[in-house]
């Protein structure tokens, strides 16, 4: 009794302090991330990204003071999802909401955005179908399918005539390995088996040896970033799929830097192409590591849901700035279409027709820098890559 | 919200004859009190309260063979998937009637309460444990593998749901999807305490109690659990057509694992075999996580793990079992082995 | 052939690196009849405990297994203590919402103080290098999981068959209360066998990290398979255990190597199956 009280208490006060902070011209940002639960690493970069920015760009726009708000969404949970997009909007008042890292999420948010009149910026949830579900939103993340498809042509021209693919059996895997088998046979490849192994996955050594029973030279993965990477690199190795020279290729979710500490001297030399590398040399990159390792604590823990986050943050700015504070969605999102500067990951452009991300992806081998720490070592870049997956539709 | 479950939990004390069907209505009458309490309490809240109800709704569905027919389940979220996915399949296919997308989950539900309930029903203890964990692992697994049909882990979405009666949106702000929601938990309620109290329904408690002196007297148990499956699984259809409708959106989770912990966690936080355990078990789950992890978005699990350990520490029984003992002014018997 | 052979080693490797992990499970579920949820939670602390003497503090493989045992042991000493003692007789929901509750704890406790990434246990040398058994090459460490699993299986079958503890422990599960009677300390016994449960979670974390790696999320992650491993066995039943992660083991593998789409399927139909053949698991006691 006097515990909810006391709830009661704090909800209505909680209220109040809302209206008033409303009046003095505060600008709030709603984030939606994982940060807790199994994915709370990737909802903790979300969080090193958006304070990294802040800590660089100052907390305000043109007078206008910026609040951020977190909410935590452990796993992909649409109805959530929803339940704290409502409340944030409705409750909290955020002008802007960001964040979001699961694709199911995103969906159950966008067809509020024309009610709230709110703007989302996509900081990860990476299927293309999103950004057709509604006009408000903008993504500065990528998709599965334009951090893939660069690697059909790099796995022909490495000498690979037949390549098999491994990815996790959900919609970005399927994703992956659609772009995967349409660059490659674009390039003069055959895709001779398709394999889509359970999410849950922990013993990987039956697929390597399908793998190696299928006599093809190249291996095509994806996973998921987190856990179940390192089963399924050693499995790899320890197979002896490296040393019988089946060469490997996977989109950057597979050596994640925060991954990397773990993953170690096994994926050493593993290929992989994403739109962002913690080691990218750049003035900004610079600023940026340092920025984002100091809000994460632990700069080993830095990944790319960070720069994600931290463009997201440059685009909700540019909002603020454009709508001068005020709440005005259309006016917020047509300031960014065509929007183009020069993030830590290389130049970008937000794409005026689809509101994605127009970026440069990498092509990396896992490297021992002099350090004695793995990175992602660039070995070249194919710039300015539209997302595919769109372009198709 | 306590002391309304306080004296709800009084009405649930058997008392005989016509006392305890003035008590129920009181009960009824004061879960109406609360929720429209919570309409006006919280206005800005109302998606997440939507959520409680049908959330409610698979808990309530639970209790029914949990707390009423002793058969232990980890898998309750088929059910709730089942309603979810028939409904949102429904309604992406053109059928927008809230009511009629409402009764395709609860009769998608039934079926797969049929299904389940013969599939569970022929095993005991663990073994049944077990079954409904795989039970809830395959169909998963069916609707990840169905993306055609339900958009796999992308979720089913662009449902666009009509207005209630031709009439009432369900917008932003969630007052239609509560109000709707918690007409739906009332009548539900409703009948729910008379299916439980009918012949059919002390039948079942029989069962729990000794299914051998039960079959003694001529009754066949199989049927009789079966029924009872078939009602939950209405009722948890009822649930997920519900979030279906108020989200718009039918995720893999509607069908997981997780989700049926979830829900028989909050059932025996709440107390078994009352129907009011449900509903506060719900209430005060979903509450405090809300809370907690607004206060604190990164590590509020600990708390919702020390209130867990709480609660088996103070009441054992359940939460309205502890509502009642003090009610009763009866003395709470410590913990231990008996 | 080479492909068979292949396949089995890969589901005994697996088989027995569950083994380890659930035979501690099994007993606290057949002997103690407590559903201890929180098992996976012991495992993943223990993980944590060796990798941070493995890794930060640089030592051996051997001493690092050895201190995360006794680190989970004394861990888990207060908890026996505090909470779990409330519940030994207690109805089964009870004792689940209890040790789900300590579950989140743990969780909740190891990623405010570990972080949310993944930690590995460096192995030794000798166990990391890949083995040629002729057929095809296999990892060492698998080898050393396969013969911890053997060697606990005959240990604990000698405890509990051959000893006077293990006499004393199957007295009590039989008839606590007469058991007390005859002058046996019960509560000793049940402080032990929570014990050597513990402990064999730790071991079973630490050696099968190569196959469930240590993060956080762990307790939770692999709580459904250690539960359904445990039950399909038989509670309480050492060679129920083994042929549960043998049969589960090798429908898995083989699974995932003949139709990797369909793995899950695979799986969960066995356990359907196997639980109609064997309602009480393969050699559960009859209640």
């Amino acid at each position: 009794m006097k515990a909810t009280k006391t709830l009661l208490g704090v909800a209505i006060g909680a209220l109040l302090m809302g209206s008033v902070s409303a009046m003095a011209e505060t600008v709030k940002v709603g984030i939606i991330g994982p940060f807790s639960g199994p994915f709370a690493l990737q909802g903790k970069n979300f969080q090193a990204g958006v304070e990294a920015y802040m800590a660089l760009n100052g907390k305000s726009v043109e007078g206008n003071d910026i609040e951020v708000i977190y909410r935590d969404l452990p796993t992909a949970n649409p109805a959530q999802a929803r339940a704290l997009a409502q409340e944030l909007v409705v409750k909290d008042k955020v002008q802007y909401l960001g964040g979001v890292y699961f694709t199911p999420d995103a969906m159950a948010i966008t067809p509020l955005l024309k009610q709230a009149n709110t703007p989302l910026v996509i900081f990860n949830a990476a299927t293309s179908a999103i950004m057709n579900t509604s006009p408000l939103v903008a993504r500065t993340s990528f998709t599965t399918a334009q951090t893939t498809t660069p690697l059909g042509q790099v796995a022909f021209d490495d000498g690979v005539k037949m390549a098999i693919t491994v990815v996790s059996d959900y919609g970005p895997g399927i994703d992956a390995e659609n772009a995967f088998k349409k660059a490659f046979e674009a390039a003069g490849g055959e895709v001779v088996e398709t394999i889509r192994m359970p999410m849950n996955t922990t013993d990987f050594s039956p697929i390597m040896q399908r793998v190696k029973d299928s006599g093809a030279g190249g291996l095509f993965a994806f996973l998921p970033s987190g856990p179940p990477t390192l089963g399924f690199v050693k499995a790899y190795n320890e197979t002896g799929l490296k040393q019988g020279n089946i060469k490997f290729f996977a989109p950057g979710d597979l050596t994640q830097e925060s991954d990397l500490p773990a993953l170690g001297e096994a994926a050493e030399g593993l290929r992989t192409s994403f739109h962002y590398s913690v080691s990218h040399d750049s003035p900004e990159n610079t600023k940026f590591v340092e920025a984002a390792g100091k809000a994460i604590g632990n700069p080993e823990q830095l990944s790319f849901p960070a720069v994600g986050a931290y463009d997201g943050m440059h685009l909700i700015y540019k909002m603020i700035e454009a709508a001068d504070g005020k709440q005005d969605a259309q006016k917020a999102i047509d300031a960014v279409k065509g929007l183009s500067w020069t993030s830590p990951r290389g130049p970008v452009t937000i794409d005026p027709e689809t509101r994605h991300i127009t970026q440069n992806i990498y092509l990396r081998e896992v490297a021992k820098g002099p350090d004695g720490k793995y990175y992602n070592k660039k070995i070249k870049t194919f710039p300015n890559q539209k997302d595919p997956g769109l372009a198709t539709q | 919200m306590q002391f309304v479950a306080q004296t709800e939990r009084m009405t649930a004390a058997p008392v005989a004859g016509r006392r305890r069907w003035s008590r129920d209505a009181v009960g009824v009458i004061l879960i109406v009190a609360a929720g429209v309490a919570g309409y006006f309490l919280f206005p800005d809240s109302l998606a997440l309260l939507t959520r409680i109800i049908a959330v409610a709704l698979l808990v309530l569905s639970l209790d029914l063979i949990v707390g009423y027919c002793g058969v232990a389940s980890l898998g309750q979220a088929t059910l709730f998937g089942a309603g979810a996915y028939a409904a949102g399949i429904a309604c992406v296919n053109g059928v927008t009637e809230p009511l009629t997308l409402i009764a395709i989950g609860a009769v998608a539900g039934a079926a797969a309460g049929l299904v389940m309930g013969a599939i569970m029903l022929r095993a005991h203890g663990l073994a049944q444990l077990v079954l409904s964990i795989a039970i809830v692992q395959l169909a998963h697994e069916a609707a990840n593998k169905a993306s055609a049909y339900t958009g796999g882990s992308d979720g089913l979405a662009g449902l666009f749901v009509g207005p209630l009666f031709g009439v009432f949106e369900f917008d932003l702000w969630g007052q239609t999807a509560y109000l709707f929601g918690l007409s739906l938990l009332v009548a539900v309620f409703i009948i729910l305490k008379f299916v439980v109290s009918s012949p059919f329904g002390m039948l079942c408690r029989g069962i729990k109690e000794d299914p051998i002196r039960i079959r003694a007297m001529g009754a066949f148990v199989f049927p009789v659990l079966l029924k009872m499956f078939v009602i939950s699984g209405a009722v948890a259809g009822t649930g997920g057509a519900l979030a279906a409708i108020s989200t718009q959106v039918v995720g893999l989770d509607s069908v997981s694992f997780e989700l049926s912990a979830n829900a028989l966690v909050m059932l025996v936080l709440g107390g078994l075999g009352t129907l009011y355990g449900a509903l506060i078990g719900t209430v005060i789950f979903m509450g405090f996580e809300h809370v907690v992890s607004a206060i604190n978005p990164f590590h509020w699990m600990t708390m919702v793990g020390a209130l867990l350990i709480a609660v088996v520490l103070a009441a054992p029984g359940g939460l309205s079992d502890l509502l009642d003992q003090i009610s009763a002014g009866k003395k709470r018997n410590s913990g231990g082995r008996p | 052939m080479q492909t068979i052979l292949s396949i089995a080693t890969d589901a005994f490797a697996y088989g027995m690196a569950l083994f380890i992990i659930c035979i501690g499970l099994s007993l606290t579920m057949g002997l103690m009849r407590v559903v201890n949820l929180a098992h996976g939670a012991f495992a993943m602390i223990a993980g944590y405990i060796a990798s941070y003497a493995a890794r930060d503090l640089g030592m051996g493989y051997g001493v690092a297994i050895f201190l995360a045992i006794i680190g989970t042991i004394i861990i888990s000493i207060p908890l026996e203590r505090l909470l779990y003692r409330r519940i030994y007789g207690s109805p089964e929901l009870t004792q689940v919402l209890m040790t789900i509750g300590i579950t989140f704890c743990v969780i909740g406790i190891t990623n405010y103080f570990f972080g949310p990434t993944l930690k590995t246990i460096p192995l030794p040398e000798a166990l990391a290098e890949p083995v040629d058994l002729g057929f095809r090459t296999i990892a060492a460490h698998r080898l050393f999981v396969m013969a911890c699993g053997v060697a606990v299986a005959f240990g604990l079958w000698y405890l509990i068959e051959r000893t006077t503890f293990g006499t004393k422990v199957r007295a009590t599960v039989d008839n606590a209360a007469m058991t007390d009677a005859l002058g046996v300390r019960t509560q000793v016994i049940y402080a032990v066998s929570f014990a050597i449960a513990v402990g064999l979670a730790a071991f079973g974390g630490v050696v099968a990290a190569e196959f469930l790696p240590i993060e956080p999320y762990y307790a939770l992650r692999y709580m459904v398979i250690f539960l359904v491993v445990v039950s399909v066995g038989g509670a309480g039943s050492i060679l129920g255990a083994i042929a549960a992660c043998l049969v589960l083991g090798a429908v898995d593998t083989s699974g995932r190597y003949l139709m990797p789409e369909f793995g899950n399927f695979f799986f969960y139909a066995a356990v359907i199956v196997i639980v109609f053949m064997f309602p009480r698991g393969f050699f559960g006691r009859a209640q």
